[in-house]
């Protein structure tokens, strides 16, 4: 019997396991609070692995993998969405620069249905023509609707504006043209070459018994054997960008809108610890620092920042919504002021444990919801290691004053740095600067 | 009753100022939740400021008689606890999340806001200003615009399901001062309509006795009066287009008077009538058509947008690329028609009961969710009983029940559609 698992190591309550016959990874972590579970297989595969004339594949082949398969589908009153709704589950599926997931939270009794479900639409979906064509124009809806927000078109040309080379260039989305284009052939190969065990992390998270859910997980994932052949690398680098990039954004709108993007490292590096707690020293409550320097003064009535960290180097990205009449420059400068006095001042022990401990609070939150650990885990599993979900409060908690002033003296320079503008046109000819 | 019944675990105490205190030990995680709330919301704003409500609940945090904003928020975010008061239509709501070692710190910041509000002024015209700036950024949501007409046309002046026009908000909000804040704390902020559900790593008769230290002594307003006319449904159907500039999205939105409260007894049939139709995106009769066959949106839904102590609206929203509007309203409206003739089928019924059930189930998963379940339960009146009930009390609705609410409740023929976008 070549369905076995090889249980690889447990940390901190997760057992990590691998199935032998075919390489995919299972995480269990049992909490038997409340009885449901969450459960979760992600693939390594997300816009990353996507190029020109193609961009958007991987979240249409997502939205495909919900129209069916010979098992559950539309004909035989077994369509994915329904079976799953029946049972009051929580489900869905997201796809992102480095990952496509796909997930379902449900009474603890229904954890097989969650098996069959998705190790029968990891090989067996149709990906058909016609379906493509009726729901090409779902995401080109969906795609409409980011639209029709300035502030999402802001963030998706700032990493356009950002990354020259490398994929985080074009959004998860996709670009408009290339959602309407792409045939099902290049979805279905996508399908073919990155939909496999040995691709994919399985999560089980809550109300089980280990024991029968690796048998479960053997009956349903077992027999599907091992990619053909190896999944293919995505080797694009970018290059450093040497000078300051900046753009603007003219629409109609109510609010001037400023996106800020530095370059930083991935999410393995050592420096991921520091940028956390800047993230939150930065932006977490009104005693922030973005907070204090650009709301309390009314120059913005919002103002926030996110160490968006992933596979390959990511974006640190400061955002500010301008309070009406404030000119972009005055708060641009006020933000800029911010980052600059950290590169001088050592932050005081206080505040770097204040920051330390919402970061730590916010990780114990989460544990008590079992979707809530799942998306955490998986989210680490895919920019780096499950691991990290475990070692970063402990990394974070070794964070020094100190190293928030080098990695903001390394990553925030000019150089490094690309500004955009959203600069609303309220009438014809007029604008509000 | 058994052991592991809300009934059993949950501990229900009145505090002799009239505070409900309700609480469920879960010793799973060093962590607790608070949900709850006062009958304060903007139901009692007076007509020439109908966002006082909002202002001062978010003012209760800006500082009190013995500390700054930036003092409470030192010490609540260096503990990474939280606790908020936030304005609904009718009441105020109360939540919040600590370690549980932090319980105590949480109730004393809550009893300090609610108690001792400083309202300093500096800060409120800061809050004006943020307030203003928020209703104008919604002013670019397709949805919200559509919204907020719907409502215009379809409940009369002085209802509080009528969303005010933007220009006019903001006008009013320019107008309230330190004095109104004052007097509205006075009218309506106490302790005889406070509801608090605690769960989490907590013992019961210990919460107890900090809630009695905190809040025992405070009296506060008397409960005010809530006396609202059901609103009749609509005489005709009408449509409306708010006209907005580059949106490639429009939202269309299709609404009337519901008459359904939380206290109708008919509710949880109603609940069913409109998850069959169109709960779900996915898998509901509209999602089904309009979404997965015809492809014309990647949203459209139906409901009770608020049907507690009110009667809210029944509304029906699709997004949708401009050129298709009609194609979209046209098969909405062709399935809510065949939906009222031939009522729910009996396999949906199954599927529409069994999906309440573990929706239910999966609800109470977490503290916070407890906790916003309890409190529910008791603001409007059922009892922790009912959370026990629950599944059979939906268990036992039949299909005559639920093709009753349909046609009492679900009246596209008198609908108010509202399509707002780029057109």
């Amino acid at each position: 019997m070549a369905n076995t698992f090889t249980r690889i190591t447990e940390y901190d309550g997760i057992t990590e396991y691998k199935l032998d016959s075919n390489d995919l990874k299972l995480l269990l972590a049992p909490r038997r609070a409340a009885p449901v579970v969450a459960f979760m297989v992600l693939y390594r595969v997300g816009s990353r692995n996507e190029a020109v004339g193609h961009t958007g594949s991987t979240h249409l082949l997502e939205h495909m993998l919900f129209k069916g398969t010979p098992t559950y589908n539309k004909q035989n009153g077994t369509q994915i969405a329904s079976v799953l709704q029946k049972q009051g589950g929580v489900f869905n599926a997201d796809t992102w620069f480095d990952r496509t997931r796909y997930y379902e939270m449900l009474p603890s009794d229904k954890l097989e249905l969650a098996f069959h479900i998705e190790a029968d639409r990891m090989r067996n979906s149709f990906i058909a023509d016609s379906d493509r064509q009726s729901e090409m124009t779902v995401v080109r809806n969906e795609l409409e609707r980011g639209e029709n927000e300035p502030s999402n078109i802001l963030h998706e040309r700032l990493w356009a504006m950002a990354f020259r080379e490398h994929p985080y260039h074009h959004p998860t989305i996709g670009w408009r043209s290339d959602v309407e284009g792409v045939p099902t052939a290049r979805l279905k190969e996508f399908y073919d070459t990155f939909y496999h065990p040995n691709n994919a992390t399985a999560i089980l998270v809550g109300d089980f018994d280990e024991q029968a859910a690796l048998e479960l997980m053997s009956k349903y994932f077992g027999a599907i054997p091992p990619s053909p052949l190896p999944i293919p690398p995505m080797y694009t680098v970018e290059p450093p960008q040497e000078g300051e990039i900046r753009f603007t954004l003219r629409r109609a709108g109510q609010l001037g809108l400023i996106n800020t993007g530095w370059h930083i490292p991935e999410a393995r590096h050592p420096d991921t610890a520091a940028l956390t707690v800047l993230d939150t020293l930065l932006s977490a409550g009104i005693t922030s620092r973005l907070y204090q320097a650009l709301v309390e003064t009314q120059l913005a009535v919002d103002a926030g920042a996110q160490a968006m960290q992933f596979l390959d180097p990511g974006l640190f990205i400061v955002y500010i919504t301008l309070r009406p009449g404030v000119p972009h420059a005055d708060a641009e400068r006020a933000a800029i002021e911010v980052i600059e006095k950290l590169k001088t001042e050592d932050a005081p022990e206080k505040e770097l444990q204040k920051a330390k401990n919402m970061i730590v609070t916010q990780m114990i939150y989460l544990r008590d919801s079992p979707m809530g650990v799942t998306r955490t885990i998986a989210e680490a599993e895919s920019v780096a290691d499950w691991k990290m979900y475990v070692d970063l409060p402990k990394l974070v908690e070794q964070v020094t004053a100190e190293d928030i002033r080098r990695v903001v003296t390394t990553y925030f320079t000019e150089d490094n740095r690309t500004v955009g503008w959203f600069i609303p046109k309220q009438e014809e000819g007029g604008e509000v600067l | 009753m058994n052991n592991n019944s809300f009934v059993a675990r949950a501990k229900r105490f009145q505090l002799s100022n009239g505070i409900m205190l309700l609480v469920l030990e879960n010793h799973a995680n060093p962590t607790v939740s608070i949900a709850g709330s006062m009958r304060a919301g903007e139901y009692f704003s007076p007509a020439d400021k109908e966002s006082l409500a909002g202002v001062t609940a978010g003012m209760l945090s800006k500082g009190t008689l013995k500390r700054s904003k930036l003092e409470i928020a030192e010490e609540m975010e260096s503990a990474g606890a939280r606790v908020g008061l936030s304005s609904n239509t009718f009441t105020v709501s109360v939540s919040g999340q600590s370690l549980s070692r932090d319980l105590p710190l949480v109730f004393s910041t809550l009893a300090e806001e609610l108690r001792e509000p400083a309202f300093p002024a500096d800060e409120l015209e800061k809050m004006r200003q943020r307030i203003i700036a928020n209703i104008k950024e919604e002013q670019e949501d397709t949805r919200v615009r559509a919204f907020d007409r719907m409502t215009q046309l379809v409940f009369p002046e002085g209802n509080p399901f009528r969303q005010p026009p933007a220009e006019k908000l903001i006008g009013q909000i320019e107008t309230i001062g330190v004095d109104d804040l004052r007097e509205f704390h006075r009218k309506f902020y106490g302790a005889a309509t406070m509801i608090l559900a605690v769960v989490g790593d907590v013992e019961p008769e210990q919460v107890r006795a900090l809630i009695e230290e905190k809040l025992g002594d405070w009296q506060g307003a008397p409960a005010p009066v809530i006396d609202l006319a059901e609103t009749p449904l609509q005489a005709g159907a009408r449509r409306e287009i708010v006209t907005m500039k580059d949106k490639p999205n429009a939202d269309v939105v299709i609404g009337h008077a519901s008459r359904l409260r939380r206290s109708n007894p008919d509710y949880l049939a109603a609940r069913i009538a409109n998850n069959a139709l169109g709960q779900s995106t996915l898998s509901s009769r509209l999602g089904l058509k309009v979404r997965d066959e015809m492809g014309l949106t990647y949203g459209i839904n139906s409901g009770f947008t608020e049907s507690g102590i009110g009667d809210g609206p029944f509304v029906i929203n699709v997004t949708v690329a401009p050129q298709n509007i009609d194609l979209a309203i046209e098969a909405t409206t062709e399935i809510a028609n065949d939906y009222i003739a031939g009522g729910i089928r009996e396999d949906e019924l199954k599927d529409e009961q069994s999906s309440m059930i573990g929706s239910f189930k999966l609800s109470l998963a977490t503290n916070s969710g407890m906790a916003g379940q309890i409190a529910g339960t008791e603001l409007f009146g059922l009892g922790v009983k009912y959370l026990d009930e629950y599944p059979s009390l939906v268990s036992a609705i039949t299909k005559s029940e639920v093709d009753e609410a349909i046609r009492k409740y679900i009246h596209p023929e008198v609908a108010t559609t509202v399509i707002a976008g780029t057109l």
